[in-house]
């Protein structure tokens, strides 16, 4: 049973708002971190029906790639956030103004 | 012998000013002095040497090729020729003796080196507009002894009001030099050529209306150089220099240049009639007004400046009644006297221990050497033209010319001649008698006069005295040497009745006699000087400074003021602060848009993608209408 193009582009939309949305509101960094992974697992669902629709593997490729790259992203960013803890004792994004002009 | 040895009577003082200059101080100090006696005393021998050059056409020497492009061809030429022998001829001489003298003068001064690099630099610039060839060289002389005068009369720079006199002598005789600078380009460009000898040989073919503009944009460089009316007012302030520069500069040599350079053009200035009398006016108002100021000075350097002036006037007077060789003859004459009244002012300066106005010295006969008061007495009777003196038969030929002359404004010229004549022997007088009669008045401590400041002063006085000799009149039996030595250059020849002549003569006898006895009347005993209007006007040499103040400077501030407060700082400074304030407090405001918060950053990004997505919409709104 294929789903409808037209369902995937609208369910990665909206996985996509529900992500932006989080990075937008909350405060805490990790959870801005995760609303980051949502946005990006809504941009891999997208590659992946679009693969789908025009049969064609370029996408399911691309996602591969977008895997490995997350992958390594949180690695990083991970090690950032326990380096901001030990720092401020604290992860609210908020408090980390030292670029202020 | 070959003629570019012509070159070594320039080159010598040059040579030795550069190595005084470059290693004065770390030679030993009798070198470098006997260096830069030796150098234009070289340079006087060769000229000696090189007399016969001069005869005939005179000798022209190439050194090398300054300037060569297209047709424009300038070379590094002399002249030696019959005007520029006597001229180089007795500037060497008088230098070699005023240099003997600056050397004894001079003898505790610890800046040695740059005054003797400056002395023999300015006698190459001397000679160079002596027997330049052309144009270029002549103003490369011309400017090289402006800036030796200026440095020399601001010697004593620590002393500002030294600096500002050689800055003020320094500005106001480069306002005559750039009437030279446009003199020169325009004659280049109608003949083509700077040569001084071509141009005049195409000064015919120049039309009468640049003739005149060109002759008078000459005599305002020469009156710059000489002191003449509109540009004197350098003169008398140059008296803060050195005394054997006053001697040398200001008297002797580089003040009389302008003369020199209107006798060089006169084949070109003397096609031009009103420009002959505009040289005569300007040469008869000067001697008026300086002779009026010198009855009135306190200082004796300031009473020879003015005379200087008046007397360099009579030269003009000469040029301008077409008289070249009565111009050169009483250029000679007034040099020697001149440089032995300076010389001997300098040793009554010691005398008086420093002393400068005349009104606190007094008995200076019995005081020091009597042989200073001959030798002062003889520098005096040449100026103020008594008979049989040197002084006496140069003004006489000058007057003459003027009296003779075919134009009757010229006569008013002589008047003014004979009205100068009398003064010049009254404050000549007054100067002697207020100087070396009475009582001594002063309070100095007299120095020492060291034999090297007396003897140089003997054969310069006889030379004065005895000047006569070189161009003695024919109708007391002369031969008219000077005369017959310029041959074709001397001009217009003076000729009259022997009866006009022998009542010019009495005439100007009668008026030195005149001169002498109002001086002996009014200064034979010593009287306070009067303290008027009148007398404070002359001694301010009419309150020239004051008018010149006035006329340029003032106007010329406000004008600089103008621009630095009113354009500069307010309209150009006010615009770029403006600008720069405008740009700090944009930034101010725009600064607070950093805040440094990654949510800030992660809204404005969200917010720039809606905008983008949006835009996107649009575009797909639009291209589906299509």
């Amino acid at each position: 049973m294929m789903v409808p193009f037209g369902h995937a582009i609208a369910f990665a939309g909206a996985l996509f708002v529900l992500g932006l949305t989080c990075v937008l509101l909350r405060r805490e960094i990790l959870m801005i971190l995760i609303g980051v992974e949502i946005m990006l697992n809504a941009a891999s669902l997208v590659f992946v029906a679009a693969s789908a629709y025009w049969q064609q593997p370029d996408g399911q490729v691309f996602v591969i790639l977008l895997m490995a790259i997350t992958a390594a992203e949180v690695a990083v960013a991970l090690a950032m956030v326990v380096y901001l803890w030990r720092r401020k004792r604290t992860l609210v994004a908020d408090e980390f103004n030292g670029m202020r002009g | 012998m070959n003629e570019s040895l012509l070159f070594l009577i320039l080159l010598l003082p040059l040579f030795c000013a550069v190595i005084n200059m470059l290693f004065g101080m770390r030679l030993p100090r009798l070198f470098a002095e006997v260096m830069a006696v030796t150098g234009v005393a070289a340079a006087f021998v060769l000229t000696i040497l090189f007399w016969g050059y001069a005869e005939g056409e005179g000798t022209r020497a190439v050194l090398f090729t300054w300037l060569n492009s297209g047709s424009v061809d300038i070379s590094f030429a002399l002249n030696f020729d019959r005007l520029a022998a006597p001229m180089t001829l007795m500037v060497t001489g008088v230098a070699t003796l005023i240099h003997l003298y600056a050397v004894s003068y001079m003898h505790k001064e610890d800046d040695y080196a740059r005054f003797f690099s400056l002395l023999n630099l300015f006698v190459f610039a001397m000679l160079a507009i002596i027997l330049a060839d052309n144009m270029l060289v002549l103003f490369l002389g011309w400017e090289g002894v402006g800036l030796c005068s200026y440095g020399l009369i601001g010697f004593w720079y620590r002393k500002l009001e030294n600096a500002k006199a050689g800055t003020k002598a320094f500005l106001v005789t480069r306002v005559g030099d750039v009437f030279l600078g446009i003199a020169m380009l325009w004659l280049f460009a109608l003949t083509g050529t700077l040569s001084i000898s071509e141009i005049n040989a195409q000064a015919t073919s120049i039309s009468s209306g640049a003739l005149l503009a060109l002759s008078l944009l000459l005599l305002l460089g020469a009156c710059g150089k000489s002191a003449q009316l509109p540009l004197m007012t350098w003169l008398a302030d140059a008296m803060a220099g050195p005394t054997p520069v006053s001697a040398l500069i200001h008297a002797a040599t580089m003040v009389t240049a302008g003369v020199y350079l209107l006798c060089r053009f006169f084949p070109l200035v003397s096609l031009s009639a009103v420009a002959m009398t505009a040289i005569t006016a300007i040469g008869a108002l000067t001697a008026i007004y300086a002779a009026t100021c010198a009855m009135a000075q306190r200082e004796i350097k300031r009473v020879l400046a003015y005379s200087t002036m008046s007397q360099v006037g009579y030269m003009f007077m000469a040029v301008g009644a077409g008289t070249v060789a009565g111009a050169m003859f009483h250029l000679l004459t007034h040099a020697f006297f001149k440089a032995v009244l300076f010389m001997a002012a300098g040793c009554v300066i010691h005398l008086a221990g420093d002393e400068n106005d005349i009104f606190k010295m007094g008995g200076l006969a019995r005081r020091g050497p009597v042989e200073l008061f001959w030798v002062f007495l003889a520098g005096a009777v040449c100026l103020a033209g008594l008979p049989l003196t040197g002084g006496f038969f140069s003004k006489d030929g000058i007057l003459l010319a003027l009296f003779t002359h075919p134009d009757p404004t010229y006569k008013m010229f002589w008047l003014i001649g004979i009205v100068t004549a009398l003064l010049t022997a009254f404050y000549t007088f007054r100067l002697v008698y207020l100087v070396f009669a009475g009582e001594y008045r002063g309070t100095g401590q007299p120095h020492s006069l060291p034999l090297m400041m007396r003897w140089p002063l003997w054969p310069l006085a006889l030379l004065g005295l005895l000047g006569g000799m070189f161009n003695l009149p024919a109708f007391v039996g002369g031969g008219e040497t000077l005369h017959h030595w310029y041959g074709d250059l001397a001009g217009r020849a003076v000729t009259t009745s022997h009866a006009v002549e022998w009542m010019l003569v009495g005439l100007a006898v009668a008026i030195a006699a005149l001169g002498w006895f109002a001086a002996h009347h009014r200064y034979r005993n010593y009287q306070a000087p009067l303290e008027n209007g009148v007398s404070r006007f002359l001694l301010s040499g009419w309150h020239a400074d004051a008018l010149v103040n006035f006329v340029f400077v003032r106007p010329f501030t406000a004008m600089a003021r103008f621009c630095s407060s009113g354009c500069d700082r307010s309209l150009f400074d006010g615009t770029i602060n403006g600008l720069a304030r405008l740009a700090t407090s944009w930034g101010g405001t725009l600064v607070q848009m950093a805040t440094g918060r990654l949510t800030t950053y992660l809204s404005a990004f969200a917010w720039g993608f809606l905008i983008l997505l949006g835009w996107f919409l649009l575009k797909l709104v639009n291209g589906g209408g299509h």
